[in-house]
């Protein structure tokens, strides 16, 4: 065989092989069991010959005469002494013998039926709809016939026993015949007739040897017992006595037996099956020869004391060889049917779990340890099979993991690579006439100073390692032309991941920053995309290798590419927990600033002149929060909202006029201010934005101090005791149910029984509680106390969460209801059996702060259990669903002319989203998708009031193409946007 | 029995004529198997008479582009 030149696919037929095909592929026989000999050579014609492909390096192919690598292996075959059945068309094979023919072959249908079938299976395929329906139907209606439409044979039921048995469920001569025949010829009743029915003529052994034409001593013969009458002998007897002799049998279908009436099906038959008789003939589904997996796949291994440890295939092959040989010797010693019965059925469950192992209701072969066997259908199933573990997922080169930390001072654009990893990585320059003294530089460094190079590719192809001893001489020796493979530096593009990659966010491109120490560093503002915090999340990251995806990396992926969600159509990334507190303090009371403490506020971003002071008391200036923050804002920025705080929030011209800046104005998940720079501006600016926002936000919070503790969380002693009250009233609201509920008095709201309502009484009752306590104890808090603050910006916590810390944690419930599980009628030892009071079904009047009873204790306990118990069961079962959606979406595609399409050119939308827009390019004002006012304003203002130079400059500044490649970018971009 | 054509929330289902046909499979240029398909005895066809092989033209109304246009394909 030579070596051939990769050829392109043009198509793929799937179908079944003929064994003729086997043989001709097979390069040897497959005859012996024995792997190798005791010199330790492989037996030819063994399952390990020579010619079966090479595995240990450095010998030669004696088939292909490639080296162990290239040799891609041969097939070899062993010839079964008997046909068996390939387990993976059990069902088929069951199909077809229930609609054809046990005598003829054909197909059990009419003409007309044929017609009909093959007119809908046309249609099926046109359809592209699956064409298994149509051949379930056909053989459905076919099983129908008791009798041949073509030859009149009777056709018997088949029985199929799982995974390959099958019986034919015959009639036969039942073993009573004597005594029945006997009783018929007196005229007796015979089994169970009536014998008031029965008007049956008493017959001599002569009249019923006339009447059969069978002679009178063979008739005594029968009578007698010692001879069982031929089945055309049995139907004379039965016709002349009108008598049933017969009785349900199992007839065994042997393999050979299938494979003979499989033969004889025509092939016009199987078309109308949608069986493609060119390509799979149904006898092919019973083997006759097994093809041999070449060594290759199938691999020995040496273990460390010498021993070979040979591959579960090649043991799965050798039992076969083993019984293949033992069946041949005994059929030619003439051994009892019973006994090659045996060996037959021992061979076709060595050939079935060869090919599957894990068939329900067979014993799984197993290895001597007891472990089962990985045969062929283990190795491509599931997660870790070749499918879904080798080929759609695999270990890449040029990849890195590790801790993630948080690093403020980063562009959210950015990615902090630890100096160890950027000189594992390494991206292929080039080396040109430019970048040539580079290149050298690198090289000269040699492989353990950061911007140094690990190989180097000459031109003639040969790649050399660049070694702290060669690097000086190599260095010199760079020329154009050659490729050196440098250290990652600052500026590269890489790509990195954080798992599960639920959504298109969690992989996006970065630009690198090497720097010490081994985490990588990312600025907290991309935490929610890739949902990440630093509780020991290890992320993923990819050096690219082409400059097509570098290219296309920094283009499509990069962060800031990435600000708008396609879930929600607003932005993912932006101010997150502190930042929020941070701006919310700096906006929230508008406090005023010194010219000293302004410009530390503003230090960390791009400004760096202050505007006009406003205020001036004194000498001394003063600008407040609002007019810091608006420094951020670009100009021509017009907006107005309502905060999470509450208040309105107006920006005009790119100036803060009024109102508190929090999540709704820039935080993550639709901060309406970053969204809006996104959509008005460009993705650039506000990018910049989010990092200024986030500097700023955390010079604020630094500026005021920000921090909590056990005392924010204490109340009052007359906030203790009006919640105290509270409570008691519900007790007491309780105790009141209770008593109309045991008077029998409580009427039952509709749909529902009395106890039911008594319930739902006493839960509203108690959920009155929290929401009281919640109000006393917001009343109590000063709008600066640590945890309001967070709870109002948005930044982190609730009211809900306050209130449970400081007043009263609530009620504890397990599936929306109160705690009701543990003993006999009551939850704990402690209560009284059915008592239905408050305390006794886990209401916990205590908050956090003051500590919990040992008993409210336990009952959140078992409330808190069910919370973790179903974040697991959720994520485990949304992960699976995840799956299957993405699989039955993934070759959607939309195409040019705007709709979306599957694989086979089937439309399934006509246009994408019925609207064809995407929904990050759609305004997010719900009133509007496009504000036609504000479009209209603006192009009339710029037409008429200054005689259309707004209107240029505001169509320059959208229409803002330049390609911002790089953060370095950033000086020479950021001029035109302010 | 409920007639769902009546209800507000299924659109408008009418019958495409063979020549206009034509012009909308050749937009697409598609075959008219690879629309999507609706069943001949779909509740929403119970005032259209479709033998299947027929298209069907659903307009719906959509929330961003006012309404939308779907052909659908009649079978069994």
């Amino acid at each position: 065989m030579s070596i051939q030149t990769p050829k392109d696919i043009s198509s793929i037929d799937f179908g079944l092989m003929d064994p003729e095909t086997y043989r001709d592929m097979s390069i040897t026989k497959v005859i012996t069991a024995d792997t190798y000999d005791d010199d330790g050579f492989p037996i030819d014609m063994g399952l390990m010959d020579p010619r079966l492909g090479v595995i240990d390096p450095g010998l030669e192919c004696p088939t292909c005469g490639q080296r162990s690598g290239s040799c891609p292996g041969h097939f070899g075959h062993i010839e079964l002494a008997a046909p068996v059945i390939h387990v993976g068309f059990s069902k088929r094979v069951r199909r077809l013998l229930r609609g054809t023919c046990r005598n003829c072959s054909k197909l059990l249908l009419t003409s007309e039926e044929r017609g009909e079938f093959l007119d809908r299976l046309e249609r099926t395929i046109e359809l592209g709809d699956d064409q298994s329906d149509v051949m379930k139907a056909a053989i459905r209606q076919a099983r129908k016939k008791d009798q041949c439409p073509h030859c009149g044979e009777k056709q018997f039921d088949i029985k199929h026993e799982k995974p390959t048995t099958y019986y034919e469920v015959q009639d036969v001569l039942t073993n009573e015949f004597p005594e029945l025949i006997a009783a018929a010829m007196q005229g007796d009743a015979v089994r169970d007739e009536d014998p008031d029915d029965v008007d049956r003529d008493p017959m001599s052994p002569d009249e019923l040897a006339n009447e059969t034409g069978i002679e009178l001593s063979r008739i005594n013969e029968i009578l007698s017992g010692t001879f069982r009458p031929r089945p055309e002998d049995r139907k004379a007897i039965e016709k002349a006595l009108s008598v049933d002799l017969t009785e349900e049998d199992m007839n065994k279908l042997m393999a050979s037996d299938i494979r003979d009436w499989f033969e004889s099906i025509p092939d016009e038959d199987l078309e109308v099956l949608g069986i493609d008789s060119d390509h799979s003939r149904p006898e092919w589904m019973i083997l006759t020869v097994l093809p041999v997996p070449p060594v290759t796949a199938r691999p020995s291994i040496t273990l460390d004391n010498g021993q070979r440890s040979e591959d579960d295939l090649t043991h799965k092959l050798v039992d076969i060889i083993r019984i293949n040989q033992r069946f041949m010797e005994n059929r030619e010693a003439g051994a009892p049917q019973l006994i090659i019965e045996d060996l037959w059925e021992l061979l076709q469950y060595h050939v079935t779990t060869f090919m599957d192992n894990e068939i329900s209701g067979t014993p799984p072969a197993r290895h001597r340890s007891g472990r089962p066997l990985k045969t062929l259908s283990q190795r491509l199933k599931g997660k870790e099979g070749r499918f879904r573990g080798s080929l759609s997922g695999k270990r890449v080169n040029f990849s890195a993991r590790t801790v993630i930390s948080p690093d403020p001072t980063l562009s959210l654009n950015e990615v902090g690579v630890p100096d160890r990893v950027a000189e594992e990585m390494t991206q292929t320059m080039t080396v040109t006439e430019r970048n040539r003294e580079q290149a050298q530089q690198y090289v000269s460094n040699g492989p353990n100073t950061h911007p140094g190079a690990n190989y180097v590719k000459r031109p003639d192809g040969r790649r050399l390692k660049v070694t702290e001893k060669n690097c000086e001489e190599l260095a010199e020796k760079v020329e154009v032309g050659w490729e050196v493979n440098r250290h990652l530096v600052d500026g590269d593009i890489i790509i990195f991941n954080r798992q599960p990659s639920l959504h298109r966010m969690s992989i996006m491109a970065h630009e690198v920053v090497v720097m010490p120490y081994k985490t990588f560093r990312l600025n907290t503002t991309v935490c929610p995309p890739y949902n990440a915090d630093f509780d020991g999340d290890e992320m993923n990251m990819h050096a690219l290798q082409n400059e097509e995806a570098r290219a296309e990396a920094r283009v499509l992926m990069r962060v800031q590419e990435q600000i708008l969600s396609p879930r929600f159509g607003e932005n993912i990334i932006g101010a997150i927990q502190d930042h929020i507190s941070g701006t919310y303090l700096l906006t929230h009371e508008n406090p005023e600033f010194n010219e000293t403490q302004a410009l530390d506020l503003l230090r960390a971003t791009r400004v760096d002149e202050l505007p006009e002071p406003d205020r001036i008391d004194g000498d001394i200036e003063y600008w407040t929060g609002r007019t810091l923050f608006s420094e951020l804002l670009p100009d021509g920025l017009d907006l107005e909202f309502t905060s999470a705080t509450g208040d309105t929030v107006l920006i005009e011209d790119g100036e803060l006029i009024e109102g508190t800046i929090d999540e709704d104005g820039v935080g993550a998940f639709g901060g309406t201010v970053v969204d809006t720079i996104c959509k008005q501006y460009s993705t650039t600016r506000a990018r910049m934005f989010i990092n200024e926002v986030a500097a700023l936000a955390m010079r604020a919070i630094m500026h005021f101090g920000f921090s909590i503790g056990i005392d924010d969380e204490s109340i009052p002693g007359e906030a203790r005791a009006e919640i105290d009250e509270t409570i008691d009233n519900a007790y007491d609201r309780v105790e009141e149910l209770i008593e109309i509920y045991e008077n029998g008095d409580l009427e039952s709201l509709p749909g529902r029984t009395v106890s039911e309502t008594l319930e739902m009484k006493i839960m509203q009752a108690l959920g009155k509680v929290r929401d009281t306590a919640g109000d006393i104890v917001s009343d109590y808090f000063g709008d600066d106390n640590p945890a309001v603050v967070m709870a109002q910006s948005g930044a982190r916590g609730s009211m809900l969460n306050l209130t449970q810390m400081a007043g009263c944690v609530g009620q504890q419930a397990v599936r929306g209801e109160r705690i009701n599980r543990g003993y006999e009628d009551r939850t704990l030892s402690h209560y009284k059996a059915d008592d239905l009071g408050a305390d006794a079904h886990g209401f916990v009047e205590s908050s956090y702060r003051s500590g919990l009873t040992p008993r409210e204790f336990f009952f959140h306990a078992v409330s808190g259990r069910e919370g973790l118990v179903d974040t697991a069961v959720r994520t485990s079962k949304s992960g699976y669903l995840q799956r299957r959606l993405i699989n039955a979406l993934s070759e959607l595609e939309t195409q040019y002319d705007g709709t979306v399409r599957n694989t086979k050119d089937t439309i399934v939308q006509f246009e994408f989203g019925e609207d064809g827009t995407s929904p990050v390019k759609v305004s997010s004002d719900v009133d509007h998708a496009v504000d036609v006012a504000e479009i209209a304003d603006s192009v009339l203002d710029a037409e008429f009031e200054d005689g259309g130079a707004t209107f240029l400059e505001q169509v320059r500044d959208e229409t803002d193409t330049r390609t911002n490649l790089s953060e370095r970018m950033d000086a020479i971009t950021a001029q035109g946007d302010d | 029995m409920v007639d769902a054509t009546e209800h507000e929330l299924v659109p408008e289902h009418h019958l495409v004529e063979e020549e206009r046909l034509e012009e909308i499979l050749d937009e697409y240029n598609i075959d008219r198997t690879d629309l999507p398909k609706i069943k001949r005895l779909d509740p929403a066809l119970r005032d259209v008479d479709a033998e299947a092989g027929d298209v069907i033209r659903i307009e719906r109304d959509s929330r961003t582009t006012d309404t939308a246009i779907v052909y659908r394909l009649v079978i069994e």
